[in-house]
């Protein structure tokens, strides 16, 4: 497929001529039809500051289909799957448009993280938690950017003191929650994933009852 | 019989064994002449449906080849024309986007040409802000997606430079006028590249000076190798009908001439592979307007067998609601699978029930059932106990296990659906539903409420346990049933191994004594009988099994108790050992008993369907379609 090769090394000559979008694009092996793309978070943002990469793979009929994409960087965004960085964007999908090039797409990317969409969400706790505080939801998504984007808390903050990560506040909990399902006897791992599950976040864990919760925490 | 001899020469056709019972019972039912006459008169390609009298466990239906369907595409294409006075390309469109209703068309169109035209992706809509600026977002159109990712294309538009090198200069004369109804063909004839600054193709960046170019009336230019790739790729890989042009946002649709310019028949192609490929690109294309057609259309249906491009009407059970009185049990009169199909008429298969012949499936009529695709012929029951009682059935199967587990049904045309990534906003790739995987719910309701879900699927689990619990305790019951209904299924299968073996034995016969060809037919006929009272017994099983207890029911239990001992006769007259000395009177015997067998299952059939039609049957459970239960007993 000529046209299509040509197609892609003009694509990323452009990104390496293009010094102003910050936009990079590497090859990951011999091949250019798999690469990897990253750009910084986007200012304003829980993710300003961090570095996020991404798994590009251009199929045998690009640019007709969409170039496939997901991040390698772990995000904490609704529209970014956490466990497997698969992306719930249009353009990826049935808006995709031949003229969209890797660059749009990948600045669409990064817009994304600008404009969450929690009502059509990837990652339906992410979503949840965003959906129920936001502040809260914005501390640990910038934690995720500390720990794995590189983001600028890495170098003072938790991550240094501690020496280990965090756990609760990767999931967004509050840690006196944890402390107190802890006290009960049950393992911290599984009060931080039953907690995350049942998004006992801010104002929604006045509605869920103690009962509720270890009931959960009894299950097989 | 000297007569009776010229049918043996061409011994294997579907007529003789008709007329050989017409010879010689002719006593075993009144119309048997009228079916005859019918089924003489048959078209080649058209099945003439069922004249003068009809039984009522059948439906009228027509069969139609490909051409016949494009046929009444083109009616329909011919009477929007003329009514909202555009040309066949346009209405063509409009009638696709509006899934063929042309009466919903006509009053919208109507109502506002430009909205309907805009909509249907015919015209570009009203130019917005600044009509120069080229990748100025479109406004999404009525009907079209969200908008929810515009933030991306704006940023875009400010941020990105790459994928509009050298595209058309916005200085070109801009939007041809969207208010004109009756416009012009479209502008895609190829454009000479613009003297002052070489056209690049912003999609494969080639700039040959002499590059042929296209676009639609949007004015987004593109080579046209790439219109070609898009084309192919849209067209054989996606299986889309309405394809849209290339620039981002831009909610044109390529016009079937357009198309046709590009990979239809004479279109320019760099390489015989080439050609082969937009050859095939354009018949596939022609197929999935029939396709489209067919399936917006709820009178017609496609014959499901494999290779087979026949079309059945069967306006009896367009309505869904219809299927809880009538068993719509068609034939689109072809037989056979993949190549061999032929396409000669019938001799009165389907409809009248009788005659079919031919044994496995090459010579096997395309027999299939309009209301429901789990069973070709699923009579006496209809359509949504059939799939209940098969759905139960096949629940235990390990493909059932893996399809439950891993697929849903759309929530609006039932399409069995896997979900292989992404999100939980699901579009189904048939009819365009959308909906919330989770709770199956569409997904318009969903908006910010979206967490409703969470709950909802908690509660379902909880009812399924439930469920499992009283599954278990009615197994039993539902054991007797099964068993029956499969045994039945397995007879009937043997019976056709019985009948080959048997077959032999009369070929011997025919030399060791005085016996004609003729007279050892019989044996054929009863199997045959036998085997289709088979198929009725099984699915009266499946019937009884979901009946509530009353008179109804024991009635419907007795009429299957006399059918079934009968059937149980005939077959062990079948089996019997066969001596030339004893011919004649297991002639005699098996005749009666197939003539006795026959009206038993007639009897059957038609006070089942009638009983369908006068809404006598009443359900243990609830059925879809029928009214709920007053008292489930189970």
């Amino acid at each position: 497929m000529d046209a299509r090769l040509r197609r892609v090394n003009k694509e990323i000559a452009d990104c390496k001529n293009d010094k102003t979008s910050n936009i990079r694009i590497d090859l990951v092996g011999d091949s250019p039809f798999h690469l990897k793309g990253s750009f910084p978070g986007p200012e304003g943002t829980p993710y300003e500051g961090g570095n996020f990469d991404v798994d590009i793979v251009i199929p045998d009929s690009y640019p007709f289909q969409p170039v496939k994409m997901k991040f390698i960087t772990k995000v904490y965004h609704p529209n970014v799957s956490s466990a497997s960085g698969a992306i719930c964007l249009d353009i990826l999908k049935d808006a995709w448009s031949p003229v969209l090039t890797l660059k749009s797409t990948m600045i669409s990317l990064q817009s994304l993280l600008c404009s969450p969409e929690p009502n059509d969400p990837q990652d339906a706790e992410v979503a949840k938690h965003y959906m129920t505080s936001k502040s809260s939801f914005e501390d640990t998504a910038r934690y995720w950017t500390e720990i794995y984007a590189g983001g600028p808390g890495s170098k003072s903050g938790r991550v240094a003191s501690s020496g280990t990560r965090d756990d609760i506040a990767i999931a967004g909990l509050d840690p006196q929650h944890v402390a107190r399902f802890e006290g009960l006897g049950f393992a911290r791992g599984q009060v931080i994933d039953v907690l995350r599950r049942l998004n006992y976040r801010g104002q929604n864990a006045s509605k869920i009852s103690e009962d509720r919760v270890v009931e959960e925490l009894l299950k097989p | 019989m000297s007569s009776d001899y010229e049918y043996s020469d061409d011994d294997v056709d579907y007529y003789d064994d008709e007329e050989m019972i017409d010879g010689t019972q002719d006593d075993y039912t009144g119309d048997s002449d009228d079916d005859n006459m019918m089924d003489f008169g048959g078209d080649e390609d058209i099945k003439v449906p069922q004249k003068g009298k009809r039984k009522s466990y059948e439906v009228d239906f027509e069969s139609l080849s490909q051409s016949a369907v494009e046929k009444l595409m083109a009616e329909e294409v011919e009477y929007i024309c003329s009514v909202c006075g555009v040309d066949e390309s346009v209405a063509s469109l409009l009638l696709r986007h509006n899934k063929w209703n042309k009466e919903r068309l006509v009053e919208k169109y109507m109502d506002n040409p430009t909205t309907v035209l805009v909509a249907a992706g015919v015209t570009v809509p009203e130019p917005s802000a600044s009509p120069t600026q080229r990748s100025a977002p479109i406004p999404s159109t009525p009907s079209s997606r969200r908008s929810t990712r515009s933030a991306s294309s704006r940023l875009l538009n400010t941020l990105s430079g790459v994928g509009v090198v050298g595209g058309p200069k916005p200085t070109k004369s801009p939007i041809t006028s969207p208010t004109l109804p009756h416009h012009t063909p479209r502008s895609f004839k190829p454009k000479p590249p613009s003297s002052s600054d070489p056209f690049v193709c912003p999609i494969c960046f080639d700039d040959t000076p002499s590059l042929r170019t296209l676009s639609l009336d949007c004015e987004h230019t593109f080579c046209s190798n790439c219109w070609t790739a898009y084309l192919v790729s849209k067209i054989r890989d996606e299986g889309e009908h309405a394809v849209r042009c290339m620039a981002e946002g831009c909610a044109l649709v390529c016009s079937d001439p357009f198309i046709r310019t590009v990979i239809g028949p004479g279109s320019p192609a760099e390489s015989p592979a080439q050609e082969e490929e937009n050859k095939k690109a354009w018949s596939h294309f022609q197929e999935l307007l029939v396709r489209h057609y067919v399936g917006c259309t709820k009178r017609l249906k496609f014959c499901p067998y494999p290779g087979c491009t026949n079309t059945v009407s069967c306006p009896a059970a367009a309505d869904k609601s219809s299927l809880v009185t009538v068993v719509p049990t068609v034939s689109c009169g072809a037989r056979g699978i993949g190549d061999q199909i032929t396409n000669a008429a019938s001799s009165g298969g389907g409809a009248s029930g009788a005659g079919s012949s031919g044994w496995g499936l090459a010579g096997k009529e395309h027999k299939f059932c309009f209301g429901c695709n789990v069973e070709a012929d699923h009579r006496p029951v209809v359509c949504p106990v059939a799939r209940m009682w098969l759905k139960k059935c096949r629940d235990d199967s390990e493909t059932a296990n893996w399809i439950k587990s891993n697929t849903k049904e759309c929530s609006n045309c039932q399409s069995t659906i896997e979900k292989n990534g992404g999100c939980n906003h699901m579009t189904c790739k048939k009819c365009k539903h959308e909906f919330c995987w989770v709770c199956m719910g569409p997904w318009s309701e969903h908006g910010t409420a979206w967490y409703s879900c969470n709950r909802y699927d908690e509660k379902a689990g909880v009812d399924a346990r439930d469920a499992q619990s009283r599954s278990r305790a009615s197994l039993e019951r539902y054991l007797h049933y099964y068993n029956r209904w499969a045994n039945h299924e397995q007879s009937a299968k043997l019976s056709i191994d019985l009948y080959a073996k048997t077959e032999k034995k009369m070929e011997d016969m025919q030399i060791t004594s005085s016996l004609t060809w003729i007279e050892v037919q019989f044996m054929k006929k009863a199997v045959e009988e036998a085997e289709r009272c088979r198929m009725t017994l099984k699915w009266t099983y499946a019937m009884a099994y979901y009946l509530a207890k009353g008179n109804e029911k024991d009635l419907f239990e007795d009429n299957q108790r006399d059918l079934e001992r009968a059937v149980e006769d005939l077959s062990e007259l079948l089996e019997g050992p066969i001596e030339p000395e004893s011919i004649p009177t297991l002639r005699q015997k098996v005749t009666d008993k197939t003539v006795y067998v026959q009206k038993r299952n007639e009897i059957v059939l038609e006070d089942t369907a009638k009983g369908f039609l006068d809404g006598r049957w009443g359900w243990n459970v609830v059925v879809e379609g029928f009214d709920d239960p007053e008292g489930v007993e189970y």
